[in-house]
């Protein structure tokens, strides 16, 4: 019997930095998605289409980050369509507000 | 004998009804822009409110009154949900955000004498997605809502010398988020701060600038989220909770790590809030004053002021004296997640229906009614469809909340010899394949 994961990704070429598949292990295992963290393409969206999550997720992953990285993700930045829209974007995001 | 009209509002002229970021809005302002918003409005049987802050959805549902209009509501205002409206109810205008600000940009600071609307005027269309994915409407006349209102106000004993401070997780299209949100302030001594909040950092950030009678609107999913952030620095003064059971546990975490009473609204789309509880001390729920539940053989049927009599889709246990109700859980098929309900074999209609999907079942974890982040699980049979077509072509018919996770493809789904799938049978497959 064959068992498919879900989590569709657009793929393209981009690979993913270091930091970036850090940020992609947590968000699959605070998830509990059933896909690859390394397969997760770091420019496409992850929510609706591409990675699929939703705003549970969204709830989810900011406690995820908040607890990992201290830092606090809130629904009246004026980033949160770049931080939001990709791997790519949310790690950029965290690992900004680290530095800063 | 006909019931005395109702006004639009009842509160003291500079009572305040909504903190909005362009400023706080009092009742005399309210009412001034209620009827700049008005006079905007095109000629429409109905007027589709798509707005998504909740002091504009308020406006639209005042302006539409003024205008004779009923407004339809829903908890989803995506583009699907506005474009099946469009096909439901023809000719229906859409207001957005942007339209009752634009509208409202000269508005005054008082609106001339209070206006009244007869209690069986009609006023709005709620209207809930389902599975089909055909929303279905449920009717509410003026008087219907004025009257919740108020039985609100009472059963949260609020009052004009410390109004409430409205801060709410739950959008304002959803029939709990309405009540709450947008309808109570016209009618009970509170004042709701007009921007949503959603992680626990904009609850924190937005507690700190409200006083102590700060009453946090919410459900499980972001009460848990919100006691797992930083703690508030000024925490709520009370805590509302529904959409779904809140678990005891949780609730007895809020009120020890915030020194605040956790209580509970307990409602539907279709009957509205109908009765709370405080979690930690009641097992039973407590009617709202003027509603009353009886029991039509074993189907639980509400009666509401001024409300059409509804059926409850829960099962139920009714005290001696018929103030008091206890729940006797769901039917199996029946699922509720993110204040949406479902049909598991809605959901696997809907799953079959997609082409190349020879069979489908929809399984609830056991623990759904306790765990705010369970899904669904979903098990198909689909030779040459991958799992990631498969959810491409779910997400186009089903809520993302209802969406499975995981989905897993198998080669045959186990059914007895009645065609059923017994739950068993599904939840050891599911296991099986757990990491």
């Amino acid at each position: 019997m064959q068992a498919k994961s879900t989590g569709g990704h657009l793929t393209t070429d981009e690979q993913a930095t270091p930091f970036e598949l850090e940020v992609a292990r947590l968000i699959v295992e605070q998830l509990h998605l059933e896909t690859d963290p390394a397969a997760i393409d770091p420019v496409a969206p992850l929510f609706g289409e591409g990675l699929g999550l939703d705003s549970i997720d969204a709830l989810e992953m900011s406690l995820a980050i908040s607890k990992t990285y201290g830092v606090t993700l809130r629904s009246d930045d004026p980033r949160n369509k770049e931080i939001f829209a990709s791997l790519r974007g949310l790690a950029g995001f965290i690992a900004a507000s680290r530095a800063g | 004998m006909t019931a005395a009209p109702l006004a639009l509002i009842d509160r003291p002229d500079g009572a305040i009804l909504f903190d909005t970021p362009a400023g706080r809005v009092s009742a005399a302002a309210f009412l001034a822009q209620a009827r700049a918003l008005a006079a905007t409005l095109p000629a429409a049987a109905n007027l589709v409110n798509a707005c998504r802050d909740a002091h504009a959805v308020a406006l639209g549902i005042a302006a539409a009154l003024l205008r004779g209009q009923v407004s339809l509501l829903s908890g989803d205002p995506s583009p699907a949900t506005l474009a099946r409206l469009a096909e439901d109810y023809p000719g229906a205008a859409v207001l957005t955000d942007a339209d009752v600000h634009a509208a409202i940009a000269g508005a005054g600071q008082a609106g001339g004498p209070m206006p009244e609307f007869a209690a069986g005027q009609p006023a709005m269309v709620v209207l809930t997605s389902g599975t089909t994915g055909r929303p279905v409407g449920t009717r509410k006349c003026w008087g219907e809502l004025v009257a919740r209102s108020r039985a609100a106000g009472e059963r949260f004993v609020l009052a004009e010398d410390a109004p409430a401070q409205v801060l709410a997780t739950v959008p304002p299209g959803h029939m709990y988020g309405l009540e709450t949100t947008v309808l109570l302030p016209l009618h009970a001594a509170a004042a709701v701060r007009g921007e949503r909040v959603f992680f626990p950092g904009d609850i924190g950030a937005a507690l700190a600038t409200l006083g102590g009678n700060a009453v946090l609107v919410t459900t499980p999913l972001h009460l848990r989220a919100a006691l797992d952030g930083a703690r508030p620095a000024r925490p709520p003064g009370r805590v509302i909770s529904a959409t779904a059971p809140l678990d005891p546990a949780l609730a007895a975490r809020a009120e020890r790590e915030w020194g605040c009473a956790v209580l509970e609204i307990f409602g539907a789309s279709e009957v509205g809030s109908i009765a709370s509880r405080r979690t930690v001390a009641d097992d039973d729920w407590a009617l709202y004053p003027g509603v009353t539940l009886a029991l039509a053989d074993d189907t639980p049927m509400v009666a509401a002021p001024h409300a059409a009599t509804r059926r409850l889709a829960d099962r139920v246990a009714l005290s001696a004296d018929g103030r008091r109700f206890r729940l006797l859980g769901r039917d199996t098929d029946t699922v509720k997640l993110a204040g949406r309900r479902a049909s598991l074999a809605g959901l696997a209609r809907l799953l079959m229906e997609i082409e190349g999907v020879r069979d489908g079942v929809f399984v609830a974890p056991d623990d759904l009614d306790r765990n705010p982040i369970a899904r669904l699980a979903a098990i198909a049979v689909a030779p040459g469809l991958s799992a990631e077509r498969l959810m491409e072509a779910l997400r186009a018919r089903v809520e993302p909340a209802f969406l499975p996770r995981p989905l897993v493809l198998v080669d045959e789904i186990p059914r007895d010899g009645l065609g059923k799938a017994p739950r068993a049978g599904l939840l050891a497959l599911l296991a099986a394949r757990a990491p």
